[in-house]
């Protein structure tokens, strides 16, 4: 066999591994969407709940009032961005496309005149932000998919005591979210939303002064001090399971492609090591038929 | 009689859905019962037993440490951070 042949057959045998591998990796991702994607539906009841009570307490009661809710907040310029990023790479455009927004965002932000502070989950972006000598704020990396539910809980407390600091310098205005929905299997986007402030949006026009019977207990304040960094705790743990579910939906992708490449590779190369196969019994034949008539031409008879 | 329709949900799962006769919370200023027709209610809670008696007569437990509890017209919704079953109530 030939060096050319040989060549072209371990082309061939690397994009074979290659290719189950990546076969491999796609059907993973598409186990693990469907199981990340009943996590995220599970904590719509309680996020419905809060978002319920909440609109309870503002539409039956003027005098409740709590940090997070005034449209005002100037006070430091700081304005948080908090980042949710994959830690693993062979996502596709997952990662990225994240970091975009939330760059977009901080633009945006700096134009504004305000002053970004950067709260980054996952590897990907942390190592983005450090790369460039902008290391973020605070950065969770890496994590893992099971304990999703107490890394939110951890990054609420950590922003909400920030939001809440009277200390100018760890004291936040706002507070952005920038991740990735999980619209469908097939369509994912990333998305910068503001948190806080919070706007209420009272649904039905109620006449001040006027309330029907409803009692709070202990009374309406504090009911709303508990409220709201439940709220803002149930909206990052949504957004840091919506971001899994689109990662794992994204890899799958980025890995179908991939499997995909494998193949069209494995096809270019067979048939290149059957030209060279072909050229190599040519060459045989020429080789052959070339010394046979160099006989003939020589007029020896004998053998 | 009407009856209450209970949503018992902590951030993560539903726990406990269906009709209930009465459900006792530990409200963050004492235990609070709810029966049905009850004023619509806004509650904090405090650590304690969340305990659920169904339309059937069966009661369920479970321990639940901070949370909220809404009534609104016969519907009672309760959001927790985390429900453990306490078993010597079945």
């Amino acid at each position: 066999m030939g060096a050319q042949q040989r060549e072209y057959k371990q082309r061939i045998g690397s994009a074979q591994g290659m290719k189950k591998i990546f076969k491999a990796k796609e059907m993973v991702a598409a186990s693990r969407i469907s199981k990340a994607h009943a996590r995220v539906l599970a904590t719509t009841p309680y996020a419905d709940a809060l978002t319920q009570a909440i609109g309870a307490v503002a539409t039956h009661s003027q005098e409740a009032q709590h940090p997070f809710l005034q449209a005002d907040r100037a006070q430091s310029g700081r304005v948080a961005i908090l980042l949710i990023t994959a830690d693993r790479g062979m996502t596709g455009s997952y990662s990225h496309n994240a970091i975009r927004t939330a760059e977009e965002l901080a633009n945006t932000l700096i134009d504004e005149g305000k002053t970004p502070v950067l709260y980054v989950v996952g590897r990907k972006g942390e190592a983005y932000f450090r790369f460039r000598n902008r290391d973020p704020h605070r950065a969770w990396a890496p994590y893992s998919e099971p304990e999703l539910g107490s890394l939110g809980q951890d990054i609420a407390h950590t922003l909400t005591a920030d939001l809440l600091s009277e200390d100018p310098e760890t004291h936040l205005d706002e507070l952005y979210l920038v991740g990735t929905r999980f619209l469908s299997r097939f369509k994912q986007a990333a998305r910068a939303s503001r948190l806080v402030p919070m706007q209420l949006v009272d649904a039905e026009d109620h006449v001040p002064g006027a309330f029907p019977l409803y009692e709070f207990a202990p009374d309406a304040e504090t009911t709303l001090q508990e409220l709201i960094p439940r709220y803002v705790e149930s909206r990052i743990v949504n957004l840091l399971m919506q971001s899994m579910a689109s990662e794992h939906a994204a890899t799958q992708r980025a890995m179908q492609t991939a499997t995909d490449n494998a193949q069209t590779q494995i096809d270019k190369f067979t048939r290149l090591a059957n030209t060279a196969r072909q050229a190599e019994i040519t060459q045989e034949i020429t080789e052959i038929v070339g010394g046979a008539d160099a006989l003939a031409g020589s007029g020896r008879t004998e053998r | 009689m009407s009856t209450l329709e209970v949503t018992f949900v902590t951030s993560d799962r539903t726990v406990w859905t269906g009709q209930a006769a009465q459900v006792v919370v530990p409200a963050a200023d004492g235990s609070m019962g709810i029966l049905p027709r009850m004023q619509p209610t806004l509650a904090v809670l405090g650590e304690g037993a969340v305990r659920i008696t169904g339309e059937d007569g069966t009661v369920s437990e479970r321990t639940v440490h901070g949370g909220f509890v809404s009534v609104d017209s016969d519907i009672v919704t309760i959001g927790v951070d985390d429900a453990e079953l306490v078993e010597s109530a079945r």
